[in-house]
């Protein structure tokens, strides 16, 4: 119910602003940027979705930090793993760049953080917002693309989970 | 010194001294010395006189007369140490332990004792002093009448004596001081107060005898007389003298002892001594009358009494003392400096002396402060109580403006307020009262408000940091009996009875600006202009836009109208809903009264909102009408009919009211039927507009009738839908019901206690199922079998009821937002690990930018942080916020 209530308000706060101040066409871009980068921040805090969450650093609300947690009944569980999110200034109709800061040990992540995920690649949709590319990659962790590998040692350990768990376990910071 | 000196000025006269003369200086001087020795030694013996003196002459002779002189005094000095001194102060040997004790308390003195002690004392040593100061005379004379023989004009007799005199004086009081021990002052002083105990016991009897006599007496002129003593200090002589008489003992026996102690040289002592024991006196007096009685003024008495004890015995005293000193100014003319000045007072003529009039100077001060300060420590009491105890307020007024110490009654009340208001403890309904009552108090001490603007500084900005001040306020302005919880009094109709007077103001000003426009008034209101108070803030503005305006400083806790208004406007939809009639008359005046202060164009939405009750009564009526006449039929006449004209509709133009909680409820059919009928009319009438019903909102009046009772109830309509669930079926299970009512099980569970609370419905748990199952109870008897388990559901109820608010409440939405904060802040510190309060506080401002945006102050944010930390959802370590984990 709350939640439902929330997003409505959102809803509106988007349509408010846009009815009332017509801005000079230059800064339309940046101007709708950050006004949809609000709304969706308001979306994801208020939203409560477990395991995922992610914020704009201090100065610049292009620049996220997030972070995602391993889903339940899969070897990543009980990890969290940081990333940072990007957003270019034509956002939405460009898909932000999205790596992880902490390591990974995953078939479809590099050593570097680079992610090879579809939606944030060639099948990106306006539709995405910051919610559905965290859950995405949230559930990504559990379902990995062996066929296409960014690290092939994962792809080929995927098939032993035992391993595989030992093996997330090494690489999992000792903080988180 | 002296010595030296002669030596060397005799040498050169040495050679002419023949051995004879030599011989008959030794000689004599040595008799000399014996019969200063035993002169002095000798109690009382002034027998060796005669050769003592011929001694003097031939020592004077041959020019030894400073020897002679210093001689005398050095074996005086020692005689009196010896004889006088130390035999005094042995008298008090036995008391030296009471340094300490006395101060605290005097229970185990002999108090008798000590009196008779010192009078001995004092007797004593003055006998003694008086025999050395004839001895000193003799020497005079000695002196004095070889000049007389030596030289045939006349030597100043007084001269020579002045000198030796206060030579010795000199030398009793240094020897006494030099020795005094440390209980003497105290022995002093407690002397002095307890002889102005008694004295004052006697007094203050006569005083309250004439007092009453008066009061209930016919002699006016004498009461008049009284009051008049106060601001002049015309002591009416028979008056005094009748008291004179009686006390004149008392008077005499402490006269007596300080002229005794004024001979030894202990005349700033013994001042000291009953001018303290005086003041204490006059603050014991101060602290009985004042006490903690805020309803009576005690200024006049206090001074009426200062007149009467105090001064009375002043004056008596210095009369006293007035007359000997003008005997001891020819007898000795010794006079220390630090003495008060009597001599210039004449006994018998009743004319003020100037020393009488500075004491009644310090006394009343004193009287002031004293009483000032009793007041400021109560003054939080004293405001707590506020219309009864405004005596005790002018009384303060009065003492601030003798004393100006007001920046002393700014702190003390500020310290209090946030000890004893500022806590969590206090109800906001109390906070705002004190803070009216405290506008109002210092109304009257300090007109320009000065002092009020410190002391509300720290109440508004305590109350801007609660969330249900708002609403208090807004409670307090439009009606004192809704007002919350524990109100004491009825805060709510100060104000708006406050809102009355701001309306009589306006009224007036008008009036005031007309004759503003007159050239003498303008001189009028010049010439009545005051400056403001030293402690004036220059920064806050002039004394006119500081004008007290009670309603102006609530307004100004919150910050602006405009939340105010809003909360209003809430509270006033709140209300409309509820009313089941279109009587909203006292609303309107509210309306009015707050229009006036706040402005036509901010309560545009109020007024509407009461145009649509007023709207809505001409439409109900309209319906109506068209309905009645041609087809009940259409209405379905059942048994339990239900006809149109018993349903009233409040039409309310939703774009104007704040938001209206509405909660899906399927009513009863023919209600339903009803209800659609009746906005089928209503669009007939009214045609391009639509009605939507609310149906979770309003009120419904409902006739129960049981086999052996009938009872009425007024109820939400979901309440009215589940009882009549039961008129079909006389039980239902929990679920069912919900169901067929349209609302969630929880929320059925939770509302149908009041049924059961009523003894109505009985609740018992379902067999198969964890449903419920609910059971009408037909007759009372059932009730009473089944009803162990009424008391507590009954208690319960009470706060249910709570809930039935139909708009979404302003501590609602601010609730919200405070959930939305802690979301972005959980949010937050996911992601960056750990941060401090001003990241926080930034980054909330930056990106938290929702409906109402992040306007928290650092310390709101720290407040609400140490909350989340509280709950253990945060954690704090070296002013580092992290997540629990």
């Amino acid at each position: 119910m709350a939640t439902i209530n929330v997003h409505t308000e959102a809803g509106q706060d988007n349509i408010a602003p846009s009815k009332q101040s017509l801005p000079p066409p230059k800064s339309v871009d940046s101007q709708s940027v950050l006004r949809r980068l609000q709304s969706e921040l308001m979306a994801l805090m208020m939203g409560g979705d477990s395991g995922i969450s992610a914020f704009p650093e201090e100065d610049n609300i292009l620049c996220w930090k997030g972070t995602i947690t391993g889903s339940k009944e899969t070897v990543f569980e009980g990890t969290e793993y940081k990333l940072s999110l990007s957003f270019p200034n034509e956002y939405p109709f460009k898909a932000p760049k999205v790596k992880f800061d902490t390591t990974c040990f995953h078939p479809n992540v590099d050593l570097h953080g680079n992610i090879c995920l579809d939606i944030l690649q060639d099948k990106w949709s306006s539709a995405y917002d910051v919610r559905t590319i965290l859950l995405s990659i949230q559930s990504l962790l559990g379902e990995p693309n062996i066929s296409s590998p960014l690290n092939p040692q994962a792809a080929q350990l995927w098939s032993n989970q035992e391993e595989y768990r030992k093996m997330v376990e090494k690489y999992k910071s000792p903080a988180a | 010194m002296d010595d030296s000196h002669s030596s060397l000025f005799n040498l050169g006269i040495l050679d002419t001294l023949t051995q004879d003369e030599l011989h008959e200086i030794l000689d004599s001087y040595n008799a000399f010395c014996n019969a200063t020795q035993s002169l002095l030694g000798g109690a009382g013996d002034l027998s060796y006189g005669a050769q003592f003196v011929s001694h003097v002459h031939t020592l004077c002779k041959h020019g030894l007369e400073s020897l002679v002189r210093d001689h005398f005094l050095r074996v005086l000095e020692e005689t009196f140490e010896r004889n006088g001194a130390s035999r005094f102060w042995r008298h008090f040997v036995p008391y030296a332990d009471f340094v300490d004790l006395n101060k605290n308390d005097d229970i185990n003195i002999d108090e008798d004792e000590i009196e008779s002690v010192l009078y001995n004392a004092l007797e004593e040593i003055s006998l003694e002093k008086q025999y050395q100061e004839k001895c000193l005379l003799i020497l005079v004379h000695a002196l004095q009448s070889f000049k007389d023989q030596m030289s045939e004009e006349k030597h100043d007799f007084e001269a020579e004596r002045n000198y030796l005199t206060s030579k010795y004086q000199w030398i009793v009081s240094s020897v006494l001081m030099a020795t005094l021990p440390r209980v003497f002052p105290v022995i002093l002083h407690w002397y002095f107060k307890r002889r102005l105990e008694e004295l004052s016991t006697i007094m203050d009897g006569e005083f309250t005898d004439d007092v009453s006599q008066n009061k209930d007496g016919m002699d006016l002129d004498e009461k008049g007389k009284i009051c008049n003593e106060d601001g002049e200090m015309d002591v009416d002589e028979c008056y005094s003298n009748r008291r004179f008489s009686e006390n004149s003992r008392l008077v005499k026996n402490i006269g007596k002892v300080v002229l005794d102690l004024r001979s030894l040289g202990f005349t700033s002592m013994a001042e000291d001594a009953y001018a303290s024991a005086i003041f204490l006196l006059l603050k014991a007096k101060v602290y009985n009358v004042a006490g903690d009685d805020f309803r009576s003024s005690i200024l006049q008495s206090i001074q009426s009494w200062i007149q009467a004890v105090p001064l009375q015995f002043l004056h008596a005293l210095l009369v006293y003392l007035g007359d000997s000193v003008s005997y001891e100014s020819t007898s000795s003319g010794l006079k220390s400096p630090l003495a008060p000045q009597p001599s210039s007072f004449c006994p018998g003529i009743d004319t003020p002396s100037e020393s009488l009039v500075r004491w009644k100077l310090r006394l009343e001060y004193f009287a002031y402060e004293t009483l000032q300060d009793l007041r400021i420590a109560k003054l939080f009491e004293i405001i707590v109580d506020y219309p009864d105890s405004s005596p005790a307020i002018e009384d303060l007024k009065l003492c601030l403006e003798y004393t100006g110490q007001h920046s002393k009654l700014v702190e003390s009340f500020i310290s209090a307020l946030r000890y004893r208001l500022l806590t969590a403890g206090a109800s906001t309904n109390d906070i705002l009262h004190q803070y009216v009552s405290t506008i109002k108090a210092l109304r009257t001490i300090d007109p320009a408000g000065v002092f009020l603007e410190a002391v509300g500084e720290p109440i508004r900005d305590y109350l801007r940091g609660r969330r249900d001040t708002i609403k208090c306020i807004v409670t307090m302005l439009t009606d004192g009996t809704g007002g919350s919880s524990s109100a004491s009094g009825n805060p709510g109709d100060s104000l708006l009875e406050e809102l009355n007077r701001d309306e009589e103001i306006q009224e007036n000003f008008g009036i005031d600006d007309d004759f503003n426009t007159d050239d003498r008034q303008a001189w009028i209101n010049a010439t009545r202009w005051q400056p403001d108070p030293v402690e004036a803030d220059p920064l806050k503005g002039s004394r006119n836009q500081r004008k007290v305006d009670i309603l102006g400083m609530i307004v100004g806790i919150i910050g602006s109208k405009d939340q105010l208004v809003h909360e209003y406007r809430t509270m006033l939809a709140e209300k409309l809903l509820n009313k089941s009639d279109y009587d909203i008359d006292s609303e309107i005046r509210t309306l009015e009264l707050l229009k006036i202060h706040f402005g036509e164009s901010s309560l545009q939405k109020c007024e509407i909102m009461l145009n649509d009750l007023i709207g809505s009564k001409r439409v109900n009526t309209n319906i109506k009408a068209t309905i009645s006449q041609p087809s009940q039929s259409s209405v379905e006449v059942e048994d339990n009919a239900i006809s149109m004209d018993k349903i009233a509709a409040t039409i309310i133009s939703s774009n104007f009211w704040p938001p209206i909680q509405d909660e899906p409820l399927n009513l009863p059919e023919h209600v339903d039927q009803l209800l659609s009928d009746y906005a089928k009319r209503f669009s007939e009438i009214k045609t391009p507009r639509k009605l939507q019903w609310k149906k979770s909102l309003g009120t419904v009046k409902l006739e129960l009738q049981f086999e052996d009772r009938v009872v009425e109830f007024t109820v939400a309509p979901v309440l009215a839908s589940i009882i009549m669930k039961f008129q079909d079926q006389t039980s239902w299970t929990s679920k069912n019901l919900a169901a067929a009512i349209g609302i969630p099980v929880d929320v059925l569970n939770k509302r149908i206690n009041f049924w059961i609370s009523k003894g109505i419905i009985s609740e018992s748990p379902g067999g198969d199922s964890p449903d419920h199952v609910y059971t009408i109870m037909e007759n009372m008897g059932e009730t009473s079998k089944n009803g162990g388990g009424n008391g507590i559901p009954q208690d319960l109820l009470g706060g249910d009821e709570e809930e039935d608010g139909s708009v979404a409440s302003v501590e609602n939405q601010l609730l919200k937002e405070m959930t939305v904060y802690e979301k972005f802040i959980l949010g937050m510190l996911t992601n960056f690990g750990n941060m401090a309060l001003d990241r926080i506080h930034n980054t909330l401002k930056m990106f938290c930018v929702a409906d109402p945006p992040y306007d928290k102050s650092l310390q709101q944010l720290q407040s609400f942080l140490s909350g989340l930390v509280s709950e253990e959802k945060l954690e704090l370590r070296d002013g580092v916020y992290f997540l629990k984990k």
